[in-house]
């Protein structure tokens, strides 16, 4: 069965994508697959079922006309030839799948220095003279490595530049093999967004466990690996997702086969450009008071009440800015 | 052997499905199925072919789709039948008719 489904994405990999064209596609699979199952039913083999269904099937021309798209099939066969794509092939989306994995690794790491790297002020933050200094100068050499990692995962897919630019196009099998791949990581993806949001949700804990003890700095320390941990899972799991996206993306959007990827989540609609911008400083800005406030005060047992007050007040800033459609 | 003409059958396509489904609502695959058992196995209908016909009969009129949860035989699949329309049963009716006057003319130039 799934050679004869292959065989009719394949046929209609060109054609328009249009409601019509999906309710003949779907039609005629369905008759397909009654026939096929028929002939299973009768005791053929599954070769000979498969052979006899697809040579029974007819040519898509016929219908093309019938559903009058004898135009719109010519002008995208017209497109086409007038700007060719370069195919995808398998292997070369299986080398650009294992060269996204790495660069999403390096993104996500060179990330989360640059989060943690604030632990270690406030690791230092009370100890004595000199010591007082190693705090600032780890810090930057943690900033140094991450950017570091941000800059290179930006060249480690160097070679794969081409797919933004270029038309490309992947076919059926491999967009399948794709499919599977993505739908094989979506378990991976769960679990490292869901530890990774628990992680960011939970990250003041540490603070309010410590808050009391002589040690109040640890807490806030703790809590940026936290959360550069935690955000190192999320950036990670959707960068890696994003590539098979990409992928799946590549072929015609008008076409059937444009289709062989999940429609894009539309992206948050904002009141203005000023609320937008509201929504992007947020955590910037609440982190920023939080380390101004605490490095003034020095209140470290305190001072993490801004993280969970910050997460309820974010709820309200982020439905006050968004536009929603009736 | 001889093969049927995909040309000369075209116009008589939509004739044998509203013949099938003058009789009950039916589907695609059992349409085909009788269409094959009703010439003995003479003429087998593509898919493509049958789908432009229903497409193109929904259009003119003479007959309706409908999505049914179960088969008559209850079981539960999804599938889209088929019922004939009076302005149908009609034009079944001119292309009987259109058939005889057809094939008596054809008749004549035919050496047996």
């Amino acid at each position: 069965m799934e050679t004869i489904k292959n065989y009719l994405e394949a046929m209609f990999a060109g054609m328009p994508d249009t409601p019509e064209v999906r309710r003949a596609k779907a039609e005629l699979l369905q008759m397909m697959e009654d026939k096929y199952n028929e002939l299973i039913n009768e005791g053929q083999s599954e070769n000979t079922a498969v052979g006899t269904v697809i040579s029974e099937f007819g040519n898509l021309e016929d219908l093309a006309e019938d559903l009058g798209l004898t135009k719109e099939v010519q002008e995208l066969q017209e497109t086409e030839a007038a700007h060719p794509r370069r195919q995808i092939s398998r292997d070369e989306s299986e080398a650009f799948i294992t060269n996204r994995i790495k660069k999403a690794l390096f993104l996500a790491l060179g990330i989360m220095m640059c989060i943690t790297s604030v632990s270690c002020p406030i690791l230092f933050a009370e100890a004595g003279d000199t010591a007082v200094l190693a705090g600032p100068a780890l810090m930057f050499v943690f900033i140094g490595l991450g950017v570091g990692f941000i800059v290179y995962s930006s060249f480690v897919d160097g070679e794969w530049k081409f797919i933004r630019k270029q038309l490309c196009f992947i076919d059926m099998n491999t967009a399948s093999y794709v499919k599977d791949r993505r739908r094989n990581f979506e378990s991976v993806r769960a679990i490292c967004v869901t530890l990774g949001v628990i992680l960011c949700v939970v990250c003041w804990v540490p603070c309010m466990l410590f808050a009391t003890t002589s040690r109040v700095t640890i807490g806030p320390a703790i809590m940026f690996l936290l959360v550069g941990i935690g955000v190192f899972l999320i950036v990670y799991a959707n960068n890696t997702t994003k590539g098979f996206d990409l992928l799946l993306r590549l072929n015609a959007v008008k076409t059937i086969s444009g289709n062989y990827g999940e429609p894009p989540a539309p992206a948050p609609k904002y009141r203005s450009k000023a609320a937008e911008t509201i929504v992007l400083v947020y955590w910037p800005a609440v982190t920023s008071i939080y380390l101004i406030v605490s490095f003034l005060t020095f209140q470290w047992g305190i001072t993490w009440i801004i993280w969970p007050i910050a997460a309820v007040a974010h709820r309200a800033v982020v439905i006050n800015c968004q536009a929603y459609d009736d | 052997m001889i093969e049927i003409s995909s040309d000369v059958i075209r116009g008589y396509n939509d004739t044998m499905i509203l013949f099938i489904l003058e009789k009950e609502p039916s589907y695609g695959y059992e349409i085909s199925k009788q269409i094959k058992n009703i010439s003995d196995g003479k003429y087998l209908i593509k898919e493509t072919t049958l789908y432009s016909a229903f497409t193109r009969m929904e259009k003119n009129g003479h007959i309706e789709s409908f999505t049914s949860e179960q088969d008559p035989e209850g079981n539960g699949k999804k599938r889209t039948y088929y019922r004939i329309t009076d302005a149908g049963k009609e034009y079944y009716k001119t292309k009987c008719d259109e058939w005889g006057l057809t094939k008596e003319v054809v008749e004549r130039f035919i050496e047996h």
